[in-house]
């Protein structure tokens, strides 16, 4: 924590905040770069987000205000940004998110950055047809490790709520998974 | 006979016991789920990220301040200002008719010429804040003559969620 408050006043100092930045970009490009993945799922449009997203880190560090942790601002400003982008290209291609996710999905299999099994792929697409917000609490739950009160933080949910969420998509995915193997036999 | 009551000591979280069963049951579920999600990045991407990030953030830093456009050209400022001024006197003037007979001796004139002599050093934004609202409330804004769709992209394209969230916006309510 106390490092977090020394690194954040580096970031606001004009003379210490490249150095304070690099470190920044050091410790969270792969957690950010994880949490933005398992939204947009392709990994050139991943890398997109996250060059956005530390631009936009780097742009308002000085109206930080620090109510939050630094690292729950930068995940959800990872978050908007994730959710920004799957809806400009949907705007961009005049069709619905869901249609924007799924094209997503359909091309996983022949993906090269994707090297999943069946059970992983089969995985992927239950992800996918998770509400929004129920994908980002599941997704950031389960690979990203965070707790609840993180994730809290983040999304500005209440920790029952997120609970709530995430097991509601687990039993969502687990009949998924269920009702395709069924159907493949 | 003594109950045997807790008498290790040890205690368990607030409502431990209340969602265990629940918990478990998901955790069971979870078993079969892969624990990795089959993504993987090309060879070499997170060692060179750093620079790229760094270049990227610079590279927009610099592009950013030169982005900036005046809306009007400077050339125009000196015109627009005095336009601007005449208008806040012209305003003032038929607003308080019945106020200090020296307003009324301002001499449009004399303002031009204080104006083009460069004694005028405001920009039209600061001029705004001496709008009133009793000023413009009988401007009629047509804005049904901007598309809503058009106005929706303007809005997503140019929109700094950043901001948003400083300010406490939540994108996930």
């Amino acid at each position: 924590m106390i490092e977090e408050k020394e690194l954040v006043s580096a970031l606001q100092t004009e003379e210490a905040k490249e150095v304070a930045f690099s470190q920044l970009v050091s410790k969270y490009k792969e957690r950010l770069y994880w949490q933005i993945r398992n939204i947009v799922l392709d990994h050139d449009d991943a890398d997109d987000v996250l060059q956005n997203t530390f631009i936009k880190i780097f742009r308002n560090i000085n109206s930080f205000k620090g109510e939050s942790k630094l690292h729950t601002w930068m995940y959800r400003i990872a978050a908007n940004e994730s959710i920004t982008f799957l809806n400009k290209k949907a705007r961009q291609n005049n069709v619905s998110m869901e249609e924007v996710k799924q094209n997503a999905i359909n091309r996983l299999e022949s993906d090269v950055y994707f090297e999943g099994d069946e059970l992983e792929l089969h995985f992927q697409k239950a992800i996918a047809t998770l509400p929004e917000k129920q994908q980002m609490i599941f997704t950031m739950k389960y690979f990203g490790d965070h707790t609840y009160e993180e994730l809290s933080e983040t999304l500005g949910t209440s920790i029952g709520g997120l609970k709530s969420s995430y097991h509601i998509a687990s039993k969502k995915i687990a009949d998924y998974i269920k009702n395709n193997e069924i159907s493949n036999d | 006979m003594k109950k045997n009551n807790n008498i290790s000591g040890f205690k368990t979280p607030q409502n431990y016991f209340d969602d265990f069963e629940e918990r478990l049951f998901q955790r069971i579920e979870e078993e079969q789920f892969p624990k990795s999600s089959g993504f993987k990045v090309p060879d070499g991407y997170f060692e060179n990220l750093d620079e790229q990030i760094l270049k990227s953030v610079t590279q927009n830093n610099s592009t950013e301040k030169k982005k900036v456009i005046s809306l009007i050209p400077k050339k125009y400022f000196g015109y627009a200002a005095a336009i601007a001024a005449c208008l806040l006197v012209a305003i003032q003037v038929f607003t308080f008719q019945d106020e200090n007979p020296n307003i009324e001796s301002i001499q449009i004139s004399m303002l031009d010429k204080y104006i083009e002599d460069g004694y005028l050093n405001i920009n039209l934004y600061e001029l705004t804040n001496y709008f009133e609202d009793s000023d413009i409330s009988g401007l009629n804004i047509d804005f049904e003559l901007i598309p809503e769709g058009v106005l929706e992209s303007y809005i997503i394209e140019n929109m700094d969620g950043t901001t948003l969230i400083n300010e406490g916006f939540n994108p996930f309510e």
